[in-house]
């Protein structure tokens, strides 16, 4: 399955100007078009479906609150998925005080799972994709949240160098560093695991 | 050593399109907009309340900032205070000095002596 990019804007630049105005009506036609999005990104961002309408709402809190410092309509989408990664990455800090991430699971789930993927139809659907969810979570307890933020925007969103550009105000070289060091760890926890999996 | 990096790449990116898969763009309940509003209006009210305490803050200390600022320019003289300090040590020294070490007082009106 393709990544559904992030590009093209469901509003137009005078709603948005109206809602920077004070206009609750403006507001509520841009929460309307893009929370679906909003929604989507953050459920694969954070990988917890209980917690994914709590992030969203803080989100357009957020967008509620800021909206008067963003300068010009155009750059208005690169914007709001700052304020959604800066959100995303907020609740991820906090679980991870609470949470343990159990990687001796990991094994078994992600080599089901990637043969899973690549090999046509599945049984239970339902668990199989909850259970994708949990390996991928689990494997992402190799990076840091920001790492791991950034790594499902390129991998999973399949945002562009260029989109992350825009959004993290970085240089493309210096992203492309990160990227690369955060996959790697990614990678060797997954062989990692794989591994154990063979041996065991 | 390659193949088996090169195939876990390719599981990894196998996972990640799972992963796209399993986490579908999704649809927000029906409390999703009155609770979005209740938390703007929490926050609104919260913020309010904050602004208007923090106005009052600094409109007390601008006023006595002022006033401290008129009581410090005003000329501190006051008629029960000597005009200067050297008076006032004079006048000090004669109420608590020893008249071993008093001025000298001359008696120049009677010039039999």
């Amino acid at each position: 399955m393709p990544a559904i990019k992030w590009c093209g804007m469901l509003v137009d630049f005078e709603v948005i100007k109206r809602a920077q105005a004070g206009d609750a009506p403006a507001f509520n036609e841009i929460v309307l078009a893009y929370r679906k999005r909003i929604l989507g990104t953050i459920t694969r961002l954070i990988a917890r479906q209980e917690d994914v309408e709590d992030v969203a709402q803080e989100v357009f809190l957020r967008l509620y609150f800021s909206l008067d410092q963003l300068r010009t309509a155009e750059v208005f989408e690169p914007w709001l998925y700052r304020l959604t990664v800066n959100a995303a990455y907020d609740y991820l800090r906090k679980q991870r005080r609470r949470q343990e991430y159990r990687m001796s699971d990991l094994s078994e789930q992600q080599v089901m799972m990637a043969d899973a993927a690549a090999g046509g139809k599945v049984e239970h659907e339902e668990q199989q994709q909850k259970k994708v969810r949990e390996a991928v979570d689990s494997l992402l307890g190799a990076v840091s949240e920001a790492d791991r933020i950034l790594l499902m925007l390129k991998e999973v969103e399949g945002l562009s160098l260029k989109e992350l550009e825009k959004i993290y105000k970085v240089n493309e070289n210096a992203l492309k560093v990160r990227l690369f060091r955060a996959r790697q760890r990614v990678l060797k926890a997954f062989g990692a695991s794989g591994k154990q999996d063979g041996t065991g | 050593m390659y193949p088996t990096h090169h195939s876990d790449e390719e599981r990894l990116d196998a996972l990640f399109r799972a992963y796209r898969a399993a986490c579908p763009d999704r649809d927000a309940g029906a409390n999703f907009m009155p609770e979005l509003w209740k938390r703007i209006e929490a926050r609104q009210t919260f913020t309010f309340s904050f602004r208007r305490m923090a106005n009052a803050f600094v409109t007390a200390g601008l006023a006595l900032t002022v006033v401290l600022g008129v009581y410090m320019a005003i000329p501190q003289r006051s008629p029960a205070y000597p005009v200067s300090y050297l008076q006032a040590l004079a006048d000090n020294n004669t109420l608590e000095t020893p008249e071993i070490v008093g001025p000298v007082r001359l008696d120049l009106t009677d010039p039999g002596r």
